[in-house]
C-alpha cells in the first residue's frame, strides 16, 4: 500500500494535491496551536511589559528652581521667581504607559506657598523644562492658582475650581476616548480632548512656582483619593451600552454555535441541543433558513465524534485502526520513512524557519507509527494535547469531503474567523490610534 | 493670476483628499494578520458553554462537558429549575412559576417588586384569556389593586390590563398585544434573567455581545481603513475592500 507522495505539488492525480495541500495548511495550523500552547498571546505579555512612571525624573528637571526629595516623590520651589521662564517643572522617569484604557496618577499640595502656581498636567519629551506645562506646544496642564486648562499657549481656558494646600489634583488620560480627564480630591473636574498633536509619549508633570510651594506625587504606590476604578468601569459601560444597542440577525448566536458543534464533531451535544431547540417557545428556526450552510461541516459528523472520542480517551490504537478503515488515505502506515521524507521535503519548502520542521514532522508522522505512544512522537498523545491532535484529524476528514472548497473551512469553524477578525479590527483600530488603548483579548471577556 | 488660484484649489483638494483618505489593507495582508491572531479552543469551548448554560440547554451543556471536558460555569442542576420556571410562564401556568420560584429562592421575588408585578399582570392576563371573567376581577382587586397604590407605573399597567374586560372581543382589540405570546416571552426573560442574577451569574450569554462588538469594531475600523469585512455573519466570509 505504497502511496508515492514524493512529488512537488504538480501531482498527477486529484488526491496527492490534496494531501499536499492537507499538510501543508496543517503544519502551519500545528505550528500557531503549539506555539500558542507553549507561550502567552504577544498581546498579553506586552501589556506586562509597558512601564509604568514609578517616581520623578531627577536628570530632566529645570534643577536651578527646584529641589526633588531624595525619595524622587516630592518637589520643593527653592527660589523666588522673577518671570515666567523659571518654572519648577519636573516629569516622571517613563511616560505614561499607553496600551491600556486609562493612565492616572495624582498630586498632594503639601504647601500652596506664596502664590500656589502649582500645576499638574501632561507633556511630551522635548518640553521646555522652565515652563508651565500647558504654556508651550505639546503640553498640556490643570493650574491651581486660576483653575484654567492650559493646552498649548499662553492663555487657558475656564475649567475648574482652584486648588491649594491640602488639596489632593489627580491628572489622567482616557485613550479610548482620547480625551485628559482631572480631578479634585477625589472628584471629577471635567475632561477635554486630547488634540492630534498630542500624540505620542507623554510624560505626567507637575510644576510649582512661587516660594516654598511643595508638593507630592503619587504613581500608584499610594491609594489615590479618586476611585480610578470606578470611573474605568463606568467609562467601560458606556462604550458597553453603545454596542448592546446594536441589532443582531435574528438567531445567530443560535446558528453560531450549531455550526461550531458540527464542524468540530460534537455530536451528541449538538444531539441535545437540536432536541431541546424545538421544543423552546418560540421555536427556533432551522439553520438553513438563516443563510447557514450546513452540507459540508456535517459531513462526517459521526466518524469525527467517535475519533475525537478515542482519542480524548487516550486510545490511539483503536483511533487509528479505525482511521485506516475510513479513511486510508490519510493514515500513511508502513510508509513512515516516505511520509517523513515527504514532510521534510514539502513541508521544509513551506516553512523558511527552521527548528520548527521537527514539530510538523512529528505530526505528521504520529500516524505513520505502528505504535505512535511507544515512537518518540509519543509526547503529542498526553493528555492535554489530545485535544489538539484530535482537532487535526478532524480536520484532515473535513478535507477529504469532495465538496469542501478551501482548507480554511476545514481548520477554523466560522466563530473562529468572526472571534480573528474582531481581534484584528480591533488591533488595527489600535494601531490607527498610534498603539493607544487595549487590545481584544478573549479571555477578558470570558 | 487665475492659474494661481487653479494651482492653489488643486493643492487644497489633493491636500484634502489626503487627510481624509484611509489606508488600504489588501486581502493578502489582512489574511496574514488574521492568521496571527491566537484564539485558543478552550476559550471557544467556554464561550459556547457559557451560551448552553445561560439560554438553559442543560442535556447540552451536560453532553458539552462530556465530549469537550469544558467546565461549566455554574452547577447544571440548578439550570434544570430555572428552565422548569421559564417554562411554566412561557406555557401561562404563572401560579406554577410563582411556587417554583419561591421554592428555588424566596427572596428572589421578595427583591423584585417589578418582577413579581408583571407575574401577578400575567396571572390577570391568563384569567381574563380564559374567560374567567368573576375571577379575574377579584384577583385584580386583591391582589393587584395594593401594588397599583404605591406605584404610578404598575397602576397604569393595572389599568390597561383591566381594560381588556371591557371588549367583547378580546383577540381583536387595541390591548391585543398583552394577550399575545409575546408577552409571555417577555415576563420569562424577565423571570429567567432575575434567578440568573440571583445566583450571580450574568443574565445574558457572552456570545451576542461579542458579535455586536465586532459590529460595532468594523464600523469604527471603517473610518480609518478600507480592509476586508464579514458582513455575513452567518457564514463569516470575507469581502474585499472597495477601493
Amino acid at each position: 500500500m505504497n502511496s508515492s507522495n514524493t512529488n512537488n505539488g504538480q501531482s498527477n492525480n486529484g488526491k496527492s494535491s490534496r494531501l499536499d495541500g492537507i499538510n501543508r495548511d496543517l503544519g502551519l495550523y500545528f505550528l500557531e496551536l503549539s506555539r500558542l500552547r507553549s507561550s502567552a498571546a504577544p498581546t498579553e505579555m506586552e501589556e506586562d511589559e509597558e512601564e509604568a512612571p514609578k517616581e520623578l525624573n531627577t536628570i530632566n528637571s529645570s534643577g536651578g528652581f527646584l529641589v526633588v526629595a531624595p525619595d524622587k516623590l516630592s518637589v520643593k520651589y527653592t527660589t523666588v521667581n522673577l518671570h515666567g521662564h523659571d518654572v519648577g517643572v519636573v516629569q516622571a522617569n517613563k511616560p505614561a504607559p499607553v496600551k491600556r484604557l486609562l493612565y492616572y496618577f495624582e498630586i498632594y499640595v503639601k504647601d500652596a506657598g506664596a502664590k500656589g502656581q502649582i500645576a499638574i498636567g501632561f507633556t511630551n519629551e522635548g518640553f521646555k523644562m522652565r515652563r508651565q506645562p500647558g504654556w508651550e506646544v505639546n503640553s498640556c496642564g490643570y493650574h491651581g492658582d486660576d483653575g484654567l486648562l492650559y493646552r498649548g499657549q499662553g492663555k487657558g481656558d475656564a475649567f475648574g475650581p482652584t486648588y491649594t494646600t491640602g488639596d489632593t489634583v489627580g491628572g489622567g488620560i482616557n485613550y479610548a476616548s482620547q480625551e485628559f480627564f482631572f480631578t479634585k480630591n477625589g472628584v471629577l473636574v471635567g475632561t477635554v480632548c486630547k488634540e492630534k498633536e498630542m500624540k505620542g509619549r507623554l510624560f505626567p508633570t507637575i510644576a510649582v512656582h512661587s516660594q516654598n510651594e511643595e508638593v507630592h506625587v503619587n504613581f500608584g504606590q499610594k491609594k489615590f483619593a479618586f476611585d480610578l476604578k470606578e470611573y474605568e468601569a463606568q467609562e467601560r459601560l458606556k462604550r458597553q451600552m453603545t454596542i448592546e444597542k446594536i441589532s443582531l440577525p435574528p438567531n445567530i448566536s443560535y446558528g453560531l454555535v450549531r455550526s461550531y458543534l458540527l464542524h468540530y464533531g460534537y455530536e451528541d451535544t449538538l444531539n441535545s441541543f437540536d432536541l431541546a431547540s424545538k421544543s423552546t417557545i418560540p421555536p427556533v428556526y432551522i439553520a438553513q433558513e438563516n443563510g447557514f450552510d450546513e452540507q459540508d461541516i456535517g459531513y462526517a459528523l459521526n466518524q469525527r465524534k467517535i475519533l475525537r472520542q478515542l482519542i480524548r480517551n487516550g486510545e490511539i490504537d483503536a483511533a487509528i485502526s479505525k482511521l485506516r478503515d475510513w479513511y486510508p488515505q490519510i493514515v500513511q502506515v508502513g510508509a513512515l520513512e516516505e511520509a517523513v521524507k515527504y514532510g521534510r521535503i514539502e513541508l521544509a519548502k513551506f516553512f523558511r524557519l527552521a527548528g520548527f520542521d521537527d514539530l510538523v514532522q512529528d505530526c505528521v508522522a504520529l500516524l505513520a507509527y505502528e505504535h505512535p505512544q511507544e515512537s518518540c512522537v509519543g509526547y503529542l498523545l498526553e493528555e492535554s494535547q489530545r485535544d489538539l491532535v484530535a482537532d487535526t484529524v478532524n480536520a484532515m476528514i473535513l478535507s477529504t469531503n469532495p465538496n469542501t472548497q478551501d482548507m480554511e473551512g476545514c481548520l477554523q469553524s466560522y466563530l473562529e474567523r468572526l472571534l480573528r477578525q474582531l481581534t484584528a479590527c480591533c488591533l488595527e483600530r489600535r494601531s490607527a490610534n498610534g498603539e493607544q488603548g487595549e487590545a481584544f483579548l478573549l479571555r477578558r471577556v470570558l | 493670476m487665475s492659474l494661481f488660484w487653479i494651482v492653489i484649489r488643486r493643492l487644497a483638494e489633493i491636500e484634502e483628499r489626503m487627510a481624509t483618505s484611509k489606508k488600504v489593507i489588501t486581502r493578502e495582508e489582512w489574511e496574514k494578520r488574521l492568521n496571527d491572531v491566537k484564539i485558543r479552543k478552550e476559550d471557544m469551548n467556554k464561550l459556547v458553554m457559557n451560551f448552553l448554560v445561560t439560554e438553559g440547554y442543560v442535556e447540552a451543556a451536560e453532553k458539552f462537558r462530556m465530549e469537550s471536558g469544558t467546565e461549566p460555569d455554574i452547577d447544571l442542576a440548578t439550570i434544570s429549575d430555572r428552565m422548569a420556571v421559564k417554562k411554566a410562564v412561557q406555557c401561562g401556568n404563572v401560579e406554577d412559576a410563582i411556587e417554583k420560584v419561591n421554592d428555588l429562592n424566596p427572596e428572589i421575588l421578595d427583591t423584585n417588586p417589578q418582577l413579581f408585578f408583571h407575574l401577578q399582570q400575567q396571572r390577570l392576563i391568563e384569567l381574563i384569556r380564559n374567560g374567567k371573567i368573576e375571577e379575574a376581577l377579584e384577583f385584580a382587586q386583591e391582589e393587584l389593586a395594593p401594588r397599583g397604590e404605591e406605584n404610578q407605573t404598575f397602576l397604569e399597567e393595572l389599568e390597561r390590563t383591566v381594560s381588556l374586560l371591557a371588549f367583547e372581543d378580546v383577540s381583536n382589540c387595541p390591548l391585543g398585544e398583552l394577550l399575545d405570546i409575546s408577552q409571555r416571552l417577555k415576563t420569562a426573560s424577565e423571570v429567567n434573567a432575575a434567578i440568573l442574577t440571583s445566583q450571580s451569574h450574568e443574565k445574558d450569554p457572552k456570545l451576542p455581545s461579542l458579535l455586536k462588538m465586532l459590529i460595532w469594531a468594523q464600523n469604527q475600523l471603517d473610518e480609518k481603513a478600507a480592509y476586508p469585512r464579514i458582513n455575513n455573519l452567518s457564514n463569516a466570509t470575507l469581502e474585499d475592500p472597495t477601493v
